[in-house]
């Protein structure tokens, strides 16, 4: 289980129930699309915070 | 004579009354059946919602979280109780409490709560208590949103 992973997994999971939770969007593509910006959201922040952190000596 | 659990009456209020984003399929249950929602989705994550006739949401939700709690334990991630004195093992206890019944299921059992010899130092140990932890918190997500569809307030 690499990090990389670990994030893709925790990402989609709870992409997953927030799509399915939201209040704001009604219909089956909606929700998908909103699962996939909660997702892609997830990974890129990520992905942007370790790219921050990497150089601190931590 | 129909029991109240199966009783569904239409929402008290007009939809018109819940704003813009009214869901057109919004319905009330009996205040009983609200209650055994609600229980249910912090007994079993996903349960509210097939409590209220929600198959596909109760069922993606209940999937997603119980993962997540599996994969938590998988990453070896331990779950918290609360231990005087340290303030911070009540926060996470609490966190770790949404997931319901497995929680003291384990407890019973002692699984998951002790840490091993060098079980900190495995790789995604932090990992694996951030996914029990959102997984507790997700689920109680899932029980306001069980209370929001059974008191009318969403589709």
């Amino acid at each position: 289980m690499t990090h990389f992973i670990a994030l893709i997994l925790f990402s989609a999971l709870v992409a997953v129930v927030f799509a399915a939770l939201s209040s704001e969007h009604h219909d089956s593509a909606s929700r998908l699309k909103y699962g996939a910006k909660v997702f892609g959201s997830f990974v890129l922040i990520g992905l942007v915070i370790a790219w921050v952190l990497y150089p601190l000596p931590l | 004579m129909e029991s109240s659990l199966q009783s569904e009456r239409p929402s008290e209020k007009p939809l018109s009354d819940l704003g813009a984003n009214a869901p057109s399929r919004a319905i009330s249950v009996s205040p009983l059946r609200t209650a055994a929602a609600c229980l249910a989705a912090l007994v079993l994550p996903g349960l509210g919602h097939l409590v209220l006739g929600r198959w596909a949401r109760g069922v993606i939700i209940g999937l997603g979280i119980v993962i997540m709690f599996v994969l938590g334990l998988w990453m070896k991630g331990h779950l918290f109780k609360p231990e005087p004195g340290e303030w911070i093992t009540w926060l996470f206890s609490f966190a770790n409490l949404g997931i319901g019944l497995p929680y003291f299921v384990l407890f019973a059992a002692d699984l998951g709560f002790q840490l091993a010899p060098n079980q900190a130092a495995v790789p995604t140990f932090e990992y694996g208590n951030t996914f029990l932890l959102v997984a507790g918190l997700l689920n109680m997500l899932a029980a306001l949103d069980a209370y929001d569809i059974a008191v009318g307030r969403k589709a």
